[in-house]
C-alpha cells in the first residue's frame, strides 16, 4: 500500500500509537497519507476515533502478521468546503446507472484510499499524477472523474475538459456511495 | 474537546490513568489541564514521580508494565507537556505540605480552587482521578 509517510509504533503500548500519529501528521501536507505501524490492537478502535474528532480521514487497516497497518489521510484545509466549479456533473446514482455503459471512471483519489474501496473498473490516476498520465485515458469515451467528497474530481473534471476530454464530474462520490465496491491489495 | 481533570491520589497506577487520559486527549488535538491536589501532587513532585509505589498486593504487575514496553511516569509527563497539557498544582496543598514551585518538575503554574473551577466550567469532559 502507498503511503507518503510511514510511522512505526510497533511494540507501543496506549496511549503511544495516537501520539506518534499525532507527531508524524504534523509533518504531512493536507492530502497525503500517513501509515501507521502497531502492535497494540487497542489502535484499532483507538486510530479511528482519534480520526474522528481530529477531522482526518481513517481508510482503513491491514493486518500483517503481528503488525496492524493503519491508513489516514490529512484533511487539507477547507477540504469539506463545497466550491464547485466545473458545471457539468452527475450524481452518484445517475453514475450507477451507467455502469454497464462504456464510458471510463477516473478515481483521483490516493492510492490507498482507492484500495480499500473504490468502483469497479474504475481507473486509479491520483490527482497529482493526472497530467502525466493522459496518454492511459482514452479520448472517445465519456469520462467519469470520482473523488471522496467531489471536490479533487472537480479540479481534475476541470483540467480533463481543459484538454479536449467529455468530463462529467461525479457528486458527492465515494464518500455517499453505495453501488457495487472492488478492493485490492496494492 | 476541552478537559478537565482532577489528580488526587499518589500512586503509580493513578498517575498512570491520569497521564495516559491526558496525552491521548492532547493528542486529539484537545485542549487538557490537570490540577495537582493532595497526593496527587507526587505525580508531578520532582523526585517522587520517578518511583511512585505500586498498590499494595500488586507489586508483580511491575513485570507486566516491563513486557508490554508500557512508557515509564517520566516520559508519559514529558510527552503530555511536549503536547501542551497544562499542569496545575493546588496552592493549599503545597503550603500544607510544605512544597514549593521548585521542588516539582519544570513548566507547571500553581493555583488554587477557583482557577481550576473557572477552566473547568464549560469543559466537555471532567474527570477525577
Amino acid at each position: 500500500m502507498k503511503a507518503d509517510f510511514t510511522v512505526d509504533a510497533s511494540g507501543l503500548t496506549c496511549p503511544m500509537p495516537i501520539v506518534k500519529t499525532k507527531k508524524a501528521m504534523n509533518n504531512l501536507e493536507g492530502g497525503q497519507v500517513l501509515e501507521v505501524l502497531a502492535t497494540d490492537k487497542g489502535s484499532i478502535a483507538d486510530i479511528q476515533a482519534w480520526a474522528e474528532s481530529t477531522g482526518h480521514q481513517y481508510l482503513g487497516t491491514k493486518e500483517d502478521g503481528e503488525v496492524l497497518k493503519h491508513y489516514i489521510r490529512k484533511a487539507s484545509e477547507g477540504e469539506e468546503k463545497e466550491e464547485k466549479k466545473y458545471d457539468k456533473t452527475i450524481d452518484n446514482n445517475g453514475l450507477k446507472s451507467k455502469l454497464n455503459e462504456d464510458i471510463t471512471i477516473i478515481d483521483v483519489r490516493e492510492p490507498a484510499e482507492y484500495a480499500f474501496g473504490h468502483i469497479p473498473g474504475a481507473l486509479s490516476i491520483p490527482m497529482g499524477e493526472l497530467e502525466e498520465r493522459l496518454n492511459e485515458i482514452e479520448k472517445d469515451k465519456d469520462v467519469y472523474v470520482v473523488c471522496r467528497t467531489g471536490n479533487r474530481s472537480d479540479m481534475a473534471a476541470q483540467k480533463l475538459s481543459e484538454k479536449g476530454y467529455h468530463v462529467i464530474n461525479v457528486v458527492p462520490g465515494m464518500s455517499e456511495w453505495d453501488g457495487p465496491i472492488e478492493k485490492s491489495d496494492s | 474537546m476541552k478537559v478537565a481533570i482532577i489528580a488526587a491520589n499518589g500512586g503509580a497506577f493513578d498517575a498512570y490513568k491520569v497521564f495516559n487520559i491526558a496525552t491521548a486527549a492532547a493528542a486529539a488535538d484537545g485542549e487538557v489541564e490537570i490540577f495537582f491536589t493532595f497526593e496527587g501532587l507526587n505525580l508531578i513532585h520532582k523526585e517522587a514521580h520517578k518511583q511512585l509505589p505500586m498498590p499494595e498486593g500488586t507489586e508483580h504487575f511491575k513485570e507486566g508494565f516491563e513486557k508490554a514496553n508500557v512508557p515509564s511516569i517520566p516520559e508519559l509527563i514529558e510527552m503530555a507537556q511536549d503536547l501542551g497539557v497544562k499542569f496545575v498544582a493546588c496552592q493549599m496543598t503545597m503550603d500544607v505540605m510544605g512544597l514549593s514551585k521548585e521542588d516539582f518538575v519544570d513548566g507547571i503554574e500553581v493555583g488554587g480552587a477557583a482557577t481550576f473551577l473557572n477552566y473547568a466550567k464549560d469543559a466537555d469532559i471532567s474527570l477525577t482521578f
